[in-house]
């Protein structure tokens, strides 16, 4: 078995290329006048967030790493380190990605760690930066585990899920358009992915693609980002706080609420923890299929148009 | 990458982003000038509610919603805006205005710089709230 492969930490690697990127993107934006807008505190508090991203990673990073390397204990296959199975590798973590990211906005649990990402109402190179503190706590790492009993090695597959993080990078941005049409067939493209981060009720729950955006045609959930509606950013209720340290926990000290709450039952408290984000045990909330049903009560004539089909 | 200088790069990079966007004017806060604006930053957060009154800050920093689901405030966070029902608010009088606390960790406090006029008039629509 091939326990001693090593690969580098590739987002470590990218941090100068994310730090240049940023620069470039705020001058063409300061310059050009167009293709995006930055905003100061906005920006640091999206950097800070993705600053401590990297420092749990180093953290507790430790939990995930021991938990794959026990799986390649028990696993008798082992798929080696050719060139053809990295990329295997690649694509199949991507349909892993898919999955994680869609429990990531509709399981509460999970998206008290994701929904950090989606707090900014800006979409800029500093969005991208904007990542979770608390994904080891989502215990979502055991997604990857059939990969590994695949053979795959877990180096490998955190290699492959690191070049995904970074493909990322770079869709978050406004200053490009759509690209080929062949490209937005297959790729995840800035286009896709601002339909993602937009609150609008006709974006809401779409396009959780990471790299190959043919997983959201597959799966029935990808919305094209429409001329006639352009894209609102940020939560539904949006944040009322620039501090890290609550974008970071504040879905956490919710669910905390909600499940210690008075006179519910064990299902209820549950409930809180592991429906989509906006249950409520007395329906005084909204989930997504709510607020696209109170749209469409307002907007009929939206009806059976991308996003509320 | 060595843990220094991925430190400094982080550090560096930070403060580096930061100064640039003050340096291109790109920290002043949204003000609301005009009730229109009030209106249409709190009906992006909650479009179904009906407005009765809106209550603009002198300057501009806040307004106070009247709506048939209660009263709420809107207030810019940067260059865009929050919008918050106001039911469990707690209302504190300051030296300058006044201060809500939403008991929400998401949105924990806003500090409303009012004369003693708008004072008293924003403490008596929320005090007529039920």
């Amino acid at each position: 078995m091939t326990d001693q492969l090593t690969y580098p930490d590739v987002v470590q690697w990218a941090v100068p290329f994310f730090i240049a990127a940023i620069l470039i993107e705020l001058l063409w934006i300061v310059l050009k006048g167009r293709g995006g807008r930055y905003e100061t505190r906005d920006a640091v508090t999206s950097l800070i967030m993705g600053a401590g991203n990297v420092a749990s990673g180093i953290a507790l990073g430790f939990i995930a790493w021991g938990f794959f390397m026990w799986l390649w204990t028990l696993t008798p296959l082992d798929l080696g380190n050719a060139w053809w199975v990295v990329a295997l590798c690649f694509v199949l973590d991507d349909l892993r990605y898919y999955w994680v990211h869609r429990f990531g906005h509709r399981i509460r649990w999970v998206w008290a760690s994701h929904v950090n990402h989606h707090s900014s109402q800006h979409y800029n190179l500093t969005t991208a930066l904007r990542q979770t503190w608390t994904y080891t706590f989502t215990f979502m790492m055991v997604v990857r585990a059939p990969l590994i009993l695949l053979g795959f090695h877990p180096a490998m597959v955190l290699f492959v899920g690191g070049l995904n993080l970074i493909y990322q990078f770079w869709i978050h941005t406004e200053a490009i358009g759509k690209l080929p049409r062949w490209v937005e067939a297959v790729m995840n493209t800035p286009s896709h992915h601002r339909v993602h981060h937009g609150r609008n009720a006709r974006y809401l729950d779409c396009n959780y693609a990471g790299v190959f955006i043919i997983w959201d045609r597959i799966f029935g959930t990808f919305v094209p980002e429409m001329e006639e509606e352009r894209v609102d950013y940020g939560l539904v209720h949006n944040l009322g706080t620039f501090n890290p340290l609550r974008v970071a926990f504040h879905e956490w000290v919710g669910i905390f609420k909600d499940m210690t709450g008075r006179g519910l039952t064990l299902r209820e408290r549950l409930m809180y923890a592991v429906a989509p984000p906006g249950w409520s045990h007395d329906g005084s909330r909204q989930t997504s299929e709510g607020i696209k049903a109170s749209h469409l009560q307002r907007h009929p004539e939206d009806r059976g148009t991308p996003g509320f089909e | 990458m060595p843990l220094h200088i991925l430190i400094v790069l982080v550090v560096g990079g930070i403060a580096g982003i930061a100064l640039l966007t003050w340096a291109f004017g790109l920290s002043k806060p949204l003000r609301f000038m005009t009730e229109a604006q009030a209106r249409d930053a709190w009906l992006r957060h909650w479009p179904e509610d009906r407005i009765a009154m809106i209550h603009l800050a002198p300057d501009g920093s806040a307004a106070l919603i009247e709506t048939d689901q209660g009263p709420g405030t809107v207030f810019p966070m940067g260059a865009d805006s929050c919008a918050h029902r106001l039911e469990n608010a707690e209302i504190r009088e300051t030296p300058g205005g006044l201060r809500i606390l939403f008991h929400d960790f998401g949105a924990p406090r806003l500090d409303v710089p009012l004369p003693p006029a708008a004072r008293a008039q924003w403490r008596q629509i929320l005090s007529e709230t039920p």
